[in-house]
């Protein structure tokens, strides 16, 4: 027999909370989260207790991933059985299968959706008092009704399927104000069974308004027109609008040359529509796409660009500009072909008037020429920078003055003795022949601009020394 | 359980059309037996030719229905088609046709299973009645069914109400169809597929400045052929001992069906309307045909199936009776419907049949859709199998539906009241 300690040990129970215990207290049963792991025995789990899972895993048996339990669980018998369906009025049986559980005496259960309109009939006698209408006759308002019931009141297929020979023209409308108005005669006219409320809720139901009703469908039909008109013209203007970029691109394009790099004109919107990529995709089964690889098509050649000829080129006076070997041959660096005169050297900003003023006074207009033959246009270059030369000589000829005279009367003054710069100064006022100085800022202004006056009248009085120069 | 409302009661669906039947169980994707609905015959007057005063007499009439019968060459077998514009004309052969598909293909027996036929939407009830007539009397049916190719293609696609655009082999259809049914008022068809693929037939065999004339042998006549450079002329021998024995109608069936693989393989619908520049651009295709002769065909693979959207004005001129191309089906189409469903339906355009599969068709159609409407919705199945046999798929939709099974005619109902109950019950 084995002692109490024994049997604490097996079932791992820690010794102080058992002396605590008093020998009434029940044993606790070893937690759910603890308990032994299958595939393990009982003695060896005590040993090594719940802390080596890995051992326990690998003791365990493999088993394969728990099966979903979809419902029921058992078997289920299915029979092939014959059925009546009780919507039919004859006795066919048709066959399907079933679970073998189900009720064999069961209505069909489709049998329920079988839903028929409520039919209206009359007797003679209340067609006389109540129904009577000039535009009906009595066959044929049976003959709706038969049709009504036939199409279950789908006023569409109705109107469509609807022929009575030797009846008028019927349109939509009448049909269901006939249809409805007879309703309504008829429940008005004959004993409710039930209350007033449900009564004119029926009647309700069967209200029509076939002037209202003739009135929206003209309106319909107007409105469809309208907007089909309306369409087209978008569609019209959207045609013209296609039509005046495509002027534009093949202006521009003379304009900028044939190859001026500019990108493919697009013809039409729908070219990019074609070339959508995802749009191919979408409809994959009817496009054009060849589905094995097919051999690719001989490819048009340009034709051969012209010899270069010099003779002709001198007798028509074309000159070819050889374009830079330095930048690659892509259309990037293409340029347009270009007006000559439109490449002429302008002066630069600071000293543009200057310049300008020089060549008029040459008598030579520098903003157009008559002739811009490729000599001339040579010619006014080289004049162009002959004279932004003398410009810019002459300035620097002046700066040079200034400061001689500048350091001379530095020299004087300090030869003089150290009151005698304001004198200098109001000396060199005088020269330049200005008003009451201020002070030395608008003194340096006025300065500048004798300068400048005596530099242009320099420049003008020997134009031909400096453009030789 | 997901129910979809459906209760199979192991229903077969035969849709025939000009190309081919297919039969199959209602609840499939997929019909089980695609036959072809040609046929091959060898008539017994065949042997000499004095006999040709005497009726034909048709039990010694030796056909050949399925895969290997009309297609495989026999001395002699002349080739006929029981349909003339989408309608059965000749009723002799269909027995046979259905006989081989259920019973040689799919080895069911047509007396244990409800059948349920398709028509097309301008069937006439002489030939509904005879096809319950063949189905009850021959067949043995339980219960029998012939509903509507188009309201089948739009139970198909799975619309209540479309626009159905069948375009078949020998038919182009545009009915409107509003809750299950056809508005008879907007049934617009025409014979256009027949006059494309004439007018592609006579593009192959007349000479042009490209090239000579195509010869359309079918390869059973070519006994060997050497391979040959592009455009360059043919080098074959024809089998001569075959050559006497075949017959007009079966060389007749041969050569259109080369010109309409002619046009499967390189034909194409340009997909904004005819323009010089842009087909001068698309790529050529090559295509080689079975004498050997091959080319690369550029604007000509066009010119075709341009045909199902304009007519040129001199053929306009010349035949002004000419069948209707497809815009001006749907527009007349339309204008017979109310105004208040023209929204409803150019918003469901259904595209079906064999040919809306031609290269650029739906894009096409697309195109002219919307220079005319501003909005229009076309639904056109990518699968293949959907798009050919649309009519067949609805057909076993609507077979294998719980509610339907009231609306089969049964055995019982037919020997009631006769031929006049196909007529009231099938709507």
């Amino acid at each position: 027999m084995a002692s109490a300690a024994d049997v604490r040990s097996i079932l791992s129970i820690p010794a102080t909370s058992s002396s605590s215990a008093g020998p009434s207290q029940t044993k606790k049963p070893p937690a759910g989260s603890t308990r032994k792991p299958e595939g393990i025995s009982r003695e060896l789990y005590s040993l090594i207790g719940p802390s080596a899972p890995a051992l326990a895993a690998q003791l365990a048996k493999p088993r394969l991933k728990q099966k979903p339990n979809l419902g029921g669980g058992g078997k289920v018998k299915w029979e092939w059985r014959k059925f009546k369906n009780n919507a039919r009025s004859d006795s066919l049986e048709l066959g399907h299968w079933v679970k073998a559980t189900d009720d064999s005496n069961a209505e069909y259960k489709f049998a329920k959706y079988n839903i028929q309109p409520t039919v209206y009939e009359w007797s003679q006698d209340e067609y006389v008092r109540h129904l009577e209408d000039s535009e009906w006759t009595k066959e044929e308002t049976e003959y709706l009704f038969k049709i009504a019931q036939e199409y279950d009141i789908r006023w569409y297929i109705i109107n469509d399927r609807y022929h009575y020979p030797g009846g008028p023209v019927r349109e939509i409308e009448d049909l269901k104000d006939r249809y409805y108005s007879v309703c309504r005669k008829l429940i008005r006219n004959r004993t409710w069974a039930g209350d007033e409320a449900s009564k004119s809720q029926l009647l309700a139901s069967f209200q029509y308004d076939k002037e209202r009703e003739t009135i929206r469908r003209k309106y319909v039909a107007k409105q469809i027109q309208e907007e089909e008109a309306l369409y087209i013209e978008l569609k019209r203007l959207e045609q013209t609008e296609r039509q005046f970029k495509k002027d534009r691109e093949i202006l521009l394009r003379t304009l900028a040359g044939v190859d001026s790099g500019l990108p493919d004109i697009v013809e039409d919107d729908a070219t990019l529509i074609v070339s959508d990529p995802k749009k191919k995709k979408l409809r994959g089964i009817d496009l054009d796409i060849p589905q094995t690889p097919v051999l690719t098509a001989p490819v048009m050649k340009r034709p051969p660009i012209p010899n270069k000829n010099a003779e002709s080129d001198l007798k028509h006076c074309i000159i070819r500009h050889e374009p830079p070997s330095s930048t690659p041959a892509t259309k990037v660096a293409h340029t347009p072909a270009y007006m000559r005169s439109f490449k002429l050297p302008y002066p630069k900003a600071a000293i543009a008037p200057r310049v300008n003023t020089l060549l008029t006074e040459l008598g030579v207009s520098s903003s157009r020429l008559v002739m811009p033959t490729a000599t001339n246009c040579q010619h006014l270059e080289s004049l162009m920078d002959a004279a932004t030369n003398l410009v810019e000589l002459k300035r620097v000829l002046d700066k040079v003055d200034q400061d001689i005279d500048v350091l001379k009367s530095r020299l004087q003054i300090r030869e003089e003795g150290g009151d005698g710069a304001s004198i200098d100064a109001m000396d060199n006022d005088d020269r330049a022949e200005t008003v009451e100085p201020e002070g030395e800022t608008r003194r340096s202004q006025s300065v500048m601009s004798a300068r400048s006056t005596r530099g242009r009248k320099n420049v003008s009085s020997s134009p031909a020394a400096f453009y030789l120069y | 359980m997901v129910n979809y409302g459906g209760d199979e009661v192991s229903a077969l669906v035969i849709d025939i059309g000009t190309s081919s039947l297919r039969a199959g169980y209602a609840g499939d994707d997929t019909p089980k037996a695609i036959i072809p609905s040609s046929y091959g015959y060898i008539p017994p007057s065949a042997d000499g030719d004095v006999t040709m005063n005497e009726p034909t007499p048709t039990a010694q009439v030796k056909s050949f229905f399925g895969q290997s019968g009309p297609s495989i060459w026999r001395a002699n077998m002349e080739i006929g088609n029981p349909l003339t514009e989408g309608l059965i004309s000749d009723f002799g052969p269909i027995p046979a046709l259905i006989r081989h598909a259920l019973e040689d293909v799919m080895r069911v027996s047509a007396s244990e299973h409800p059948v349920l036929v398709t028509e097309p939407s301008w069937n006439t009830q002489a030939n509904r009645e005879r096809m319950a007539e063949i189905m009850f009397e021959e067949f043995q049916v339980p219960a029998f069914y012939i509903a509507n190719t188009s309201v089948l293609n739009t139970f198909a696609a799975g619309k209540g109400s479309a626009l159905v655009v069948d375009i078949g082999q020998s038919m182009a259809s545009v009915i409107p169809v509003v809750d299950g049914f056809v508005l008879r008022k907007g049934l617009q068809y025409s014979s256009l597929p027949q006059l494309v693929r004439g007018h592609a037939r006579h593009l192959l065999t007349m000479p042009n400045a490209m090239r000579p004339p195509i010869d359309l042998y079918p390869y059973q006549l070519i006994a060997n052929k050497a391979a040959v450079e592009p455009n360059a002329p043919p080098r074959y021998t024809l089998r001569e001992d075959r050559l006497p024995g075949v017959t007009a109608s079966w060389r007749e069936w041969y050569e259109s069906r080369e010109v309409d693989e002619w046009l499967q393989s390189v034909g194409g619908i340009p997909d904004q309307g005819w323009n010089d520049q842009i087909i001068q651009h698309r790529q050529p295709k090559q295509y080689e045909f079975p004498t050997g002769y091959n080319t690369w065909f550029g604007p000509e693979r066009f010119m075709a199936g341009e045909v199902y959207f304009t007519h040129s004005p001199q053929l306009m001129a010349s035949a002004p009776n000419i069948a209707k191309p497809i815009p001006g089906l749907i527009l007349d189409s339309l204008r017979a419907c109310d105004p208040e469903l023209r929204q409803v339906l150019i918003s469901n355009v259904v595209l079906t049949g064999g040919a809306s599969m031609f290269s650029g068709l739906s894009d096409r159609l697309a195109t002219e859709l919307g220079r005319q409407f501003p909005h229009f919705k076309i639904h056109a199945p990518g699968n293949p199998i959907e798009r050919r046999y649309g009519g067949w798929l609805g057909g076993s939709i609507l077979a294998s539906l719980g509610t339907f099974h009231q609306l089969w005619i049964s055995k019982e109902e037919w020997q009631e009241h006769g031929k006049a109950i196909v007529g009231q019950r099938c709507k």
